[in-house]
């Protein structure tokens, strides 16, 4: 596969509030045709990580390239290649969704006739072709969400940055989401979007970084994530008929530990350096001799949860 | 263009908005009504005079509390973001909404002198030259102050954390500033009309300017 062309780079970019430090020296880069997951806890620097990447803040230290273009010296080059929907966003009320759109439209250098044909067909991709001449104020919180993601997708640009596009929305329309988000890659868009749902992350993202305090802890796909974050082999036990006499399991050669979670399924990790397929071998005939039935056998994938938790909560740093 | 854009569409939204109406309607209503009840007035003062007091005392304020309360409530909520990620300037946003307001209270005030001068034509009462020049006069000074008004009130707008905030520097500050379009009749320059516009245009422009340099500087 070749390798994907580099749309934005953040090399070592700082940026502080009078004072307090939102981004400490944050590097990562965004490649063209990938959606990109950006996932931190509240004030990690997500969002500050998005508008020094539209423009929105320009006093920041370090360097941002967006299609080799430095930043924010080439601003003006830089809006018709960006798309972005702010978190919480809000529309003035007066306006209707037809005219909110045909405002933005214009401003970003679409003709009139090329607003007539696009606007029905970014408001039927989000899901919000009947609202069309509703005034703002009478929109629920999640079509308002919709119409912020149709502003964004309006002048079609190569560059979505999205800050929590999901948030708020009903699993219907989180799905319609994130097939747009799938839609955008398959045109060679590049996205980065942020979310505190991570599953959607897991569902969706090419790569992920996690973000916490305004450093970028790791990014990766999601198998690199893994593979970055296993220090154990885990097997992953769950019995169909559980014959309680598991425990001795613990003994067995190259066991390090075992735990059972709420949902009876076991969990038992392998002692680092121990031959992994002799001890699964082991605790499988230990399991069987011992008259219990198992249903699945098979080594533990961390979810990204359980990644994001390594990271975040246990500030672990492969 | 951007300019032009954002001024249409403010005007669209001002000129729809309930406190035009108010403002449309209200205007003539209240000077009617005040008029009529005042029996003093009767034969003392011409309708087309006291519209014209109306105006001006009225038509700031409300000006002011328009402009820096939808300010204050667009910036809080991070409607500005959408447009500066497209090239607007953000002046543009400023002055957009400054004469698209100064528009829609000028029409409105126009409109009520409007009504009190056919109010007097139909009760056969000509106002006079004399009167006339009065009423240029008074015109000159309320649009002077209605500009006054409103640039003070995007820069409260742009400088006030809160409505709250905003809604009590513009009783107190915006409307007492104002004031500076009466200098001119105060002081007895001749031409009043001319002093009263050229210190509206003057504060006008520098408390605008003002609004921008501090807009231009915070993070939105």
């Amino acid at each position: 596969m070749p390798p994907q062309k580099i749309v934005a780079r953040f090399e070592n970019v700082h940026k502080s509030y009078a004072g307090v430090r939102a981004l400490n020296g944050i590097t990562f880069d965004l490649r063209q045709g990938e959606v990109f997951g950006f996932i931190g806890p509240n004030g990690a620097g997500k969002t500050t990580t998005m508008k020094v990447l539209v423009g929105l803040l320009t006093d920041f230290t370090g360097a941002l390239t967006v299609n080799g273009l430095a930043m924010p010296g080439h601003r003006d080059s830089l809006y018709p290649m960006v798309g972005y929907m702010p978190q919480g966003i809000a529309f003035q009320e007066w306006r209707t969704v037809d005219h909110a759109l045909t405002t933005f439209g214009r401003l970003s250098g679409m003709s009139a006739a090329a607003l007539r044909e696009r606007i029905p067909r970014v408001l039927e991709e989000v899901g919000l072709a009947e609202a069309r001449a509703r005034k703002v104020i009478h929109l629920s919180g999640g079509m308002v969400q919709k119409l912020g993601l149709a502003q964004a997708l309006l002048h079609e640009p190569a560059i979505l940055v999205l800050d929590e596009p999901v948030a708020g929305l009903d699993p219907v329309s989180r799905m319609q989401v994130k097939a747009i988000l799938s839609s955008l890659r398959n045109r060679g868009a590049t996205v980065i979007f942020s979310s505190h749902i991570l599953s959607d992350v897991q569902d969706v993202a090419d790569r992920v970084g996690i973000i916490g305090s305004g450093t970028m802890l790791t990014v990766g796909t999601l198998a690199e994530l893994k593979s970055r974050f296993s220090v154990n082999d885990d097997i992953e036990i769950v019995l169909s008929w559980d014959a309680g006499n598991w425990t001795d399991l613990r003994s067995a050669p190259g066991v390090l530990s075992l735990d059972r979670d709420a949902g009876g399924v076991l969990l038992l990790h392998v002692s680092p350096g121990a031959d992994v397929d002799a001890t699964a071998h082991e605790v499988l005939s230990r399991l069987i001799n011992s008259g219990n039935r198992v249903r699945s056998f098979h080594p533990a994938v961390p979810s990204l949860d359980q990644l994001y938790l390594k990271y975040i909560g246990e500030g672990v740093h492969p | 263009m951007s300019m032009g854009l954002l001024y249409g569409d403010e005007l669209s939204g001002f000129s729809r908005s309930r406190v035009m109406l108010v403002l449309w309607v209200g205007m003539p209503v209240l000077a009617l009504l005040l008029h009529a009840l005042q029996p003093s007035l009767e034969g003392a003062m011409s309708l087309t005079v006291f519209s014209m007091l109306v105006v001006t005392t009225m038509a700031s304020t409300i000006a002011a509390a328009m402009l820096s309360v939808g300010i204050i409530h667009e910036k809080t909520r991070g409607v500005y973001s959408l447009f500066l990620v497209r090239p607007v300037k953000r002046r543009s946003l400023l002055l957009a909404k400054f004469f698209a307001v100064f528009s829609c209270v000028a029409v409105a005030a126009i409109f009520t002198l409007g009504v009190g001068v056919l109010y007097d034509f139909a009760r056969g009462v000509v106002p006079g030259a004399a009167v006339l020049r009065e009423l240029a006069k008074s015109a000159a000074t309320g649009f002077a102050n209605i500009a006054i008004a409103s640039s003070a009130a995007i820069l409260i707008g742009v400088l006030a954390p809160s409505v709250v905030v905003g809604v009590i520097l513009v009783i107190y500050g915006a409307n007492q500033i104002s004031v500076l379009g009466y200098v001119p009749v105060l002081l007895n320059l001749e031409p009043a009309w001319v002093f009263a516009l050229a210190i509206g245009c003057f504060v006008s422009i520098l408390l605008l300017t003002l609004a921008v340099a501090v807009f231009n500087r915070r993070q939105l």
